[in-house]
């Protein structure tokens, strides 16, 4: 053990101790491991000797992990890579995996990357962590997280520095946390060694250029999206205005869906997510989730095609699609509001045409709260209030590390959200009037 | 307008998929369902639950029933009907639930928003069960919830009454036409309309015979859900993914590898204030033929075609049918009997049985049980199942144990590591729920001893998920009308087809003295004995 720690050590300590307190949900379960300038092999060899160390070292950490039971055997469930630019980032997102217990990972690497920079190639810290599990005191949770330093050259090979430190057979996940280099070799190197990639497609520079990418990487391995969880609960309160059946008849008859989502109002101030412990605090592309619920619906629902495309004020724009027996008007539109982070959506309004009249689903979303309303030919119209907090970045990513290794579902409104993004860009090229899209993009589905 | 090419319309539309009644579980008839983490949502319903103003409605129920409210497993519309004959108003029922959720559910206390909404929900309905008035006004009552819910007559009725009730009040229920599903209904409606049962389902083979009659004068045996709810429990169903989902465990699972089971269902606690009701039962009745005979069959059953409910029963049932009932010569041979007297259980001084409120003095109940099956099926002729059950144990523990048969030579004999000892799989159902795999491993160093290693795996502690309660689990798929972890009728009589010569010759004082032991031991010697004749002996879980 060196005897001095480095800062960032010690401000990880900090963390610990302050959520720790004896007994607590948090606990730091063998004495931390920091060394620079060291190299892969002895990392391997720390981390062999990781949870034997804990019953036979004698410092505090041990000695009170001793008293509260360490668990003997450990069952593995897979490895997280976490990759970011910085050690300011690297701090966040060990922060964000302790303060909320994070659930999946046996192993989480977290990689700071930075191949401009010099002096020692490689600078290794390791910590383990049990969480007691809130519903059967008796039972803990433990992971073990690595954060690696790699500077110069060694920062562009970096699948051999990650790859001999993986739990074996076990599969790997790797969260990209802001706008993933997809052109970079590095890049590359790291999808190679994982089974499931995880972005959050709302922090994507590009957010065409990045949706298309994810269309062919996800014939090479799982696709985990941030931006489509955050949707989950949308989507379950979407799906439940058609499970009645005096509902569901009038899905094949929509023909209007007007989805919204905040964007900032320039003055007053702005939401940055850091406000929930977020890694990537700014939203790069707030129009993702709403562009992915539109495309989960139009999948879902056979909206195979669809005719013209106008542009709307501050980048929204309106789409006509060919729905079951309607033609249906999708509109898509920011909304000003300092009141959520950029990219939340704010509301959903679908519209049928029923037997005798229209037929309207509403759910209208105010901060931690939203109005979800139905009003049909006449019949009962219900209005509830409902809770929908935004999650935790921890909880989407959770959330995403525990999801199916393929999603058809999540790749065919991916899908879906890819060919309206490029229709809304063709139509932003050629101005205000409404335009027939190419026809190449106008095959949905898939 | 730029200019239109004309675009080729898509295929005729297929027609939207229709449900059949009762089928919920498999068909997804919203297509925006597909893929998201709720793919089972039941149908807007009332669940109307008889003797509401119970312990179970207060301790299980309500708080299940909340749970699922706050997981969004349930419709907006649900709607819960209280009946039972206290004197109460919407408002004091929902107090009850609502102290029910904030003393026993798994999330409390009741978050002040979820339990608006779900409380809005709630009403209740006094009446006397033997009064057809009552259920009359009950189903005006339902009447009005329909049209104002839109609940569409689905109905979930819950006998959580103590059993002597039941005939009266399905007899009631049919005769005021509240049990008539689907077609079947005079008043045109469509819904459907379900019971759910609590066990125990009779108390020998004639009693529970003539109760599935008289349910069955007023409900089809499809609309029947007879409720056990260890089959809820995750590691229940997990036994069939262990098996089943795994290359590995299948071929091994017959009597070529597996040399006796071990099931062991055991108690710290005593009556806990049930003792008139134990007193009458025993722990044959109480836990051997439901939960430990369920077990048994989810264990042993061969692969069903399908997983769903029928080809699932149909297996389980097969298993059960493979089990001869005993001779009344073989019982004192194959059973043990056995009452705790006092002892010291985890650290506290426990009374002896016969003191027990409402117990009598004299009393011949059996509170600890141990049997010997067997099972003459190809897979498993030759496999002794033991099945053992006790109060006052030294822990709580639900296992499965299987301990495989020994290595076939001992070749470490020589070398002073004389027999090893054989491989045990045990399948812990609770508490900590996990599998545990025992092999023999060399003790490091010069020489060669080995010693036995315990390979442990923990649900807790790989998925940090809060698992459902069983009655979150078995509740919803009654709503959604899965009856895959029911028992069915059939089941049933056939547990009690292989219990009731046990039953017989403890009666007629032919099956083995009732053996006393102390509280806090693993029951008493002569289920030692039991298996110390085969060679064998019980585990210590």
């Amino acid at each position: 053990m060196p005897q001095t720690r480095s800062t960032a050590a010690q401000r990880e300590l900090a963390v610990h101790r302050h959520l720790m307190r004896f007994g607590d949900s948090e606990t730091l379960a063998t004495p931390m491991w920091e060394q620079r300038g060291t190299t892969v092999a002895v990392i391997e060899t720390q981390l062999g000797r990781l949870w034997g160390a804990a019953e036979s070292a004698t410092t505090d950490d041990a000695s009170r992990l001793r008293e509260t039971g360490l668990p003997s055997a450990r069952t593995s469930v897979l490895n997280l890579i976490v990759t970011v630019v910085d050690s300011a980032t690297a701090d966040r997102v060990v922060h964000a995996m302790m303060s909320l217990g994070i659930h999946h990972p046996s192993r989480a690497i977290v990689l700071v990357a930075d191949h401009l920079a010099t002096g020692d190639a490689l600078d290794a810290r390791i910590s383990t962590h049990c969480h007691v599990v809130p519903t059967s005191p008796d039972e803990r949770i433990c992971y073990e997280e690595v954060v690696l330093t790699v500077r110069g050259e060694a920062a562009e090979h970096l699948s051999g520095v990650v790859a001999p430190i993986l739990i074996h057979d076990l599969p790997t996940s790797v969260w990209w946390p802001g706008d993933p280099p997809f052109r970079s070799p590095v890049f590359d190197q790291l999808i190679d060694v994982s089974d499931r990639l995880i972005v959050d497609s709302s922090d994507f520079g590009d957010l065409l250029a990045g949706m298309r990418r994810l269309t062919t990487l996800r014939e090479l391995l799982g696709i985990g999206d941030l931006a489509w969880q955050r949707l989950s609960g949308w989507q379950e309160r979407i799906a439940q205005f058609f499970d009645a059946p005096r509902f569901r008849r009038y899905l094949p008859n929509l023909n209007r869906m007007v989805i919204r989502y905040a964007a900032p109002t320039g003055h007053g101030r702005k939401r940055r997510r850091s406000d929930t412990d977020a890694v990537a605090p700014d939203v790069a592309a707030p129009m993702a989730e709403a562009i992915l619920l539109a495309g989960w619906i139009a999948s879902r629902l056979d909206w195979r095609r669809h005719r013209t495309v106008t542009p709307l004020a501050d980048g929204g724009f309106r789409l006509e699609l060919e729905g079951h027996y309607e033609m249906v008007d999708l509109r898509i539109e920011p909304e000003h509001t300092d009141e959520l982070v950029p990219g939340e959506l704010t509301s959903v309004r679908l519209r049928a045409r029923g037997e005798t009249g229209a037929a309207e689903f509403i759910i209208d979303r105010n901060r931690d709260e939203a109005t979800v309303a139905t009003n049909s030919d006449g019949m009962t119209a219900l209005l509830r209030q409902i809770t929908m907090e935004t999650p935790r970045e921890a909880e989407l990513l959770s959330a995403q590390l525990g999801g199916r290794h393929r999603d058809p579902v999540y790749d065919a409104a991916l899908h879906a959200a890819v060919v309206f993004l490029a229709a809304a860009r063709s139509a932003e090229a050629a101005g205000p009037e409404p335009i027939v899209a190419p026809a190449a993009v106008q095959e949905l589905g898939g | 307008m730029a200019h239109a090419t004309p675009i080729t319309l898509p295929p005729v539309l297929p027609e939207p998929a229709t449900v059949a009644p009762g089928d919920g579980a498999r068909h997804l008839a919203n297509p925006l369902r597909e893929g998201l983490r709720l793919e089972r949502i039941p149908e807007p319903c009332t669940m109307i639950i008889c003797g509401a103003t119970g312990d179970l409605t207060q301790r299980k129920l309500g708080p299940a029933l909340y749970n699922l409210m706050l997981g969004g497993f349930l419709p907006p519309e649900f709607t819960v009907v209280g009946f039972a004959r206290r004197d109460l108003s919407d408002d004091d029922f929902r107090d009850h639930l609502r102290n029910g959720i904030d003393a026993y559910s798994r999330n409390r206390p009741a978050k002040r928003s979820i339990w608006e909404s779900f409380s809005g929900g709630i009403h209740y309905h006094r009446g006397e069960f033997h009064d057809p008035a009552s259920y009359e006004a009950m189903a005006k009552l339902l009447d009005r919830i329909d049209r104002d819910r839109g609940t569409a007559g689905n109905r979930l009725f819950y006998l959580a009454v103590p059993p002597v009730l039941y005939p009266e009040i399905v007899k009631q229920l049919g005769a005021a036409g509240l049990s008539a599903d689907g077609e079947r209904r005079v008043d045109g409606k469509r819904g459907w309309v379900r019971v759910i049962v609590e066990k125990p389902f009779g108390y020998d083979l004639a009693s529970a015979r003539k109760l599935n009659r008289e349910i069955r004068e007023s409900f089809g045996e499809d609309q029947i859900y007879r409720i056990d709810h260890y089959l809820g429990k995750e590691t229940v169903q997990n036994l069939a993914v262990f098996r089943f989902g795994n290359g590995l465990f299948e071929p091994i699972w017959n009597r070529r590898y597996i040399d006796s089971v071990q099931i062991t269902v055991a108690e710290t606690v005593g009556v806990e204030g049930r003792g008139e009701f134990y007193d009458q039962t025993g722990a044959l009745r109480d836990i051997v033929q439901n939960h430990a005979l369920q077990l048994m069959s989810m264990f042993a059953m061969e692969p069903p075609v399908e997983f769903a409910a029928s080809d699932l029963r149909d297996e389980k049932l097969k298993v059960l049918r493979a089990v001869h009932p005993m001779a009344l010569a073989d019982v004192a041979r194959n059973t043990i009997r056995g009452q705790y007297v006092s002892g010291w259980v985890e650290g506290q001084k426990m009374r002896s049985y016969r003191d027990e409120p409402e117990v009598d003095p004299e009393s011949l109940t059996e509170t600890y049980v141990a049997i010997k099956l067997a099972i003459d099926s190809w897979r498993w002729a030759g496999v002794p199942f033991y099945l053992r059950t006790g109060k006052g144990m030294p822990t709580r523990v639900t296992e499965i144990a299987v301990q495989f048969r020994r290595a076939p030579l001992a070749l470490f004999a020589r070398t002073g590591a004389s027999q090893i000892d054989p491989n045990i799989l045990a399948i812990r159902i609770q508490p900590d729920e996990g599998i545990l795999l025992r092999f023999g491993a060399k003790v490091p160093g010069q020489g060669l001893q080995i010693r036995s290693v315990n390979m442990d795996f923990r649900y807790g502690s790989s998925f940090a998920v809060d698992s459902p309660d069983a009655y979150e689990t078995l509740l919803l798929d009654a709503m959604i009308g899965d009856p895959s972890l029911f028992t069915r009728d059939d089941e049933v009589e056939r547990a009690w087809e292989i219990l009731d010569p046990i039953l017989r010759a403890w009666h007629e004082d032919q099956g083995g003295p009732l053996h006393f032991y102390a509280a806090g031991s693993w029951g008493p010697p002569a289920a030692d004995d039991m298996l110390e004749r085969d060679r064998r002996a019980w585990r210590r879980p």
